[in-house]
């Protein structure tokens, strides 16, 4: 049995246009146009192209150019043998866009999700070495900025041991640069900014910092920020640039808030069992409020200012070094007087130390 | 048989309305944002095939046959090929700042600058050979053989003579290129042929180079006649002030209203030059848009955009193509039984490249 239908035709070799009639055969059919018969062809190699105005315009697999062009509604008989049209890609069209809308929003929001809680899981997987070179090919000898005299050296690993049980895989410098700042990086590395230790005003303030990094690497905080931004960047590459970028940051940013609570934790507790007040580290995020200015956000209690910023507000935490504090414990100094001068004047006595950011070409 | 002659106008048609692309554009908005943004080369090939099929060249509808997975692949290929590199690159380049090497950095942050600047231009010729390759008018299809490598470093030479004589010869590097991208080109068995002229651009090119100038020039000759007329130095005391205040206010105005302006003045100037320098065979092309209809172009996009709270921004393609399709205007006539299939290469992934630089195609 065959049946029969008008169509227009471009045969893919000429731009001209052919008024054909299909001749259906079983599964396959043929092109009639005058005396002319082209085919057969496969339904099966048959193809939809796209919407053309009213008409659906199909192909040929493996014939370029060739198409079949159906204006108005398909004869139904016909309707069964060619594919049908596509209207929002694959996918959508075999779920239905409701339910296609549903399951994206949940596979995103899971992507999404993955990406933020497993560097938690994922960072102690990653072997210690991996770490390490990271961290000597990240750090180096910084540009030579690092400070040493042999009293400072020892005040600075006195401090260290005194917070840490395994000072041994922890790398802790002292760098010659002007900042009020300290950051733990890949490798146990942690860098003290000279400007850090001319701005505190005893060594228990610093060692309260130093612990609050040390945190940062025993609870492989750097790793895990490197994992998740990286993991954000594959997941979020999809949106366009700037947009991306700022969720990116946000969704980024809210996870290092949790981990410099962390770190605070890890810092009270060292100095707890390194018997150091503190109070010192209290009144230094005091004084750090002070510059930042979120005291005050604190006492209108807008939490507000806190989720756009990195750090816990600085008040905040005063508080919560604050009360730390044991009644009644015999707290003593982080160094002697003598050791803290030496640890403080570290790199105004290394003449050898460069200075700054200055990319000196020597 | 089949020798059509041209009408001398509406050679070009387009058919659609804003209505129907809404009903487009709204479904994948919604689809983007709950794929994290991977839907939207979905996106664009549907707005693509809506506003191609849409579109009347002579007596027949054009056709997109571009895919979403095409353009997917294309976009996974850049971040992989090229994204990832680079991101590797600016680590590394980072640690040799950190390291002391910052003369090392500098250099392979230069080579990657240039390898960038390279590829920008690379992404353009493919843009516009990927689009010719999927546009189809009665079954025939455009194209090029030419992988544009060449292009590339046409792009980085001629591009950097442009800006070298304080960015005089930009016109040149402007006129050429194009004349360099579709030179080659070609639909069918007909190569297209460009031979734009850059010289009559150059006095609209120097009013927009010249506008913050004559704006200088202006409110100082302005003032000083103010000045002249105002009488005693005690009388210009108050009013004094009042002017120059004013003066200043205009002085401004004039300056984010003539520059793009003057920029307008120039670019639809240049347009209609490249687009008049083109043929095809026997066609020769026209772009009949002026000044005054880019003005309003513009304006009105701005008024939609602003109207609908920045919602509008998603007919933008809607009315590019619009205004496009309305002004190109072709002359000449086609012989159906020459124009036959192309020969040239079909890649199988689409404009990655250009849409990771965020440039346009024509």
């Amino acid at each position: 049995m065959s049946t029969f239908f008008d169509v227009a035709h471009y045969d893919g070799q000429k731009a001209v246009k052919r008024k054909v009639e299909v001749q259906v055969v079983g599964p396959q059919f043929y092109l009639l146009e005058n005396e002319r018969c082209t085919g057969p062809f496969a339904f099966a190699d048959v193809a939809y192209v796209t919407k053309q105005g009213e008409a659906d315009v199909y192909g040929l697999t493996g014939h370029d150019g060739w198409r079949l062009i159906l204006s108005g509604p398909v004869p139904s008989d016909l309707k069964g043998l060619l594919p049908a049209p596509r209207r929002y890609g694959g996918w959508v069209d075999r779920l239905g866009i409701g339910k296609a809308v549903i399951a994206f929003a949940l596979t995103s929001a899971a992507a999404v999700a993955v990406v933020l809680f497993s560097p938690q899981w994922l960072a102690p997987l990653i072997p210690d070495s991996v770490d390490d070179r990271l961290g000597d090919a990240l750090v180096g000898d910084f540009g030579g900025r690092f400070c040493h005299t042999p009293a400072g050296d020892a005040a600075l690993q006195k401090l260290v041991a005194s917070l840490d049980d395994a000072p041994q895989d922890l790398r802790v410098e002292v760098a010659n640069i002007d900042m009020l700042n300290a950051v733990a990086l890949p490798g146990g590395n942690v860098i003290l900014f000279d400007g850090l230790l001319k701005q505190a005003r005893s060594p228990d303030e610093v060692a309260g910092v130093l612990a609050h990094e040390i945190g940062h690497v025993r609870e492989r905080h750097v790793m895990q920020a490197l994992l998740r931004q990286m993991g954000l960047a594959v997941v979020l590459g999809g949106v366009d640039g700037n947009k991306g970028a700022m969720v990116n940051n946000l969704l980024a940013m809210s996870y290092s808030r949790n981990a410099e609570a962390e770190a605070d934790a890890h810092s009270m507790q060292a100095l707890g069992s390194a018997n150091i007040l503190p109070v010192g580290t209290a009144s230094f995020f005091d004084r750090l409020a002070q510059l930042d200015g979120s005291e005050g956000a604190v006492k209108d209690n807008i939490g507000i200012t806190s989720y756009l910023s990195s750090h816990p507000l600085s008040a905040s935490r005063k508080d919560a070094f604050e009360k730390s504090i044991v009644k009644g414990k015999n707290y003593k100094p982080a160094l002697t007087p003598s050791e803290w001068t030496e640890l403080k004047t570290m790199c105004a006595q290394d003449r050898k130390a460069k200075s700054g950011f200055g990319f000196d070409f020597n | 048989m089949n020798n059509e002659q041209l009408q001398t106008h509406s050679a070009f048609r387009f058919h659609g309305s804003w209505q129907e692309f809404a009903r487009i554009a709204f479904p994948n908005l919604l689809l983007t944002i709950v794929t994290l943004g991977i839907y939207r080369f979905w996106a664009t090939t549907r707005e693509r095939e809506y506003l191609w099929g849409k579109t009347d060249f002579i007596d027949e509808r054009l056709e997109w046959t571009g895919r979403g997975m095409e353009l997917f692949i294309g976009f996974i290929m850049v971040f992989l090929l090229i994204g990832l590199p680079f991101i590797v690159i600016q680590l590394v380049s980072q640690g040799l700042i950190f390291q002391g090497l910052p003369v090392l950095a500098g250099l392979l942050t230069f080579a990657m600058f240039l390898s960038l600047f390279y590829l920008t231009g690379l992404a353009y010729f493919r843009a516009l050979r990927y689009r010719l390759s999927r546009t189809y008018w009665r079954g025939i299809r455009g194209g090029s053989d030419d992988p544009g490598f060449q292009y590339g470093l046409s792009y980085m030479w001629k591009t950097v003579l442009g800006w070298l004589p304080l960015f005089l010869m930009v016109p040149w590097a402007m006129i050429s290129l194009w004349n360099d991208r579709w030179n080659a080109m070609s639909f069918g068995p007909h190569r297209f042929s460009a031979n734009a002229q850059w010289t009559p651009l150059m006095k609209r090119y120097l009013l927009f180079y010249l506008v913050p100038f004559l704006i200088f020039v202006g409110a100082v000759i302005f003032g000083m006649s103010m000045a002249a007329s105002g009488g005693t130095p005690d009388a210009l005391g108050g009013t004094g002030m009042a002017v120059g205040g004013v003066l200043a206010i205009v002085a401004v105005l004039a300056f984010y209203i003539m520059l793009p302006l003057a920029a307008l003045l120039f670019y639809s100037k240049y347009f209609r030059m490249a687009v008049g320098g083109l043929r095809l065979h026997t066609l020769e092309f026209e772009f009949r848009a002026r000044a005054v209809d880019w003005v309003l172009f513009f304006l009105a996009n701005m008024a939609i955009i602003i109207c609908t709270l920045g919602i509008g921004y998603i007919f933008m393609p809607y009315r590019n193509w619009k205004f496009f399709v309305e002004h190109m205007e072709a002359y000449g006539e086609i012989n159906i039984d020459e124009l036959t299939q192309s020969q040239t290469v079909v890649e199988k992934h689409g404009e990655g490249l250009l849409d990771a630089f965020d440039v346009g195609a024509i």
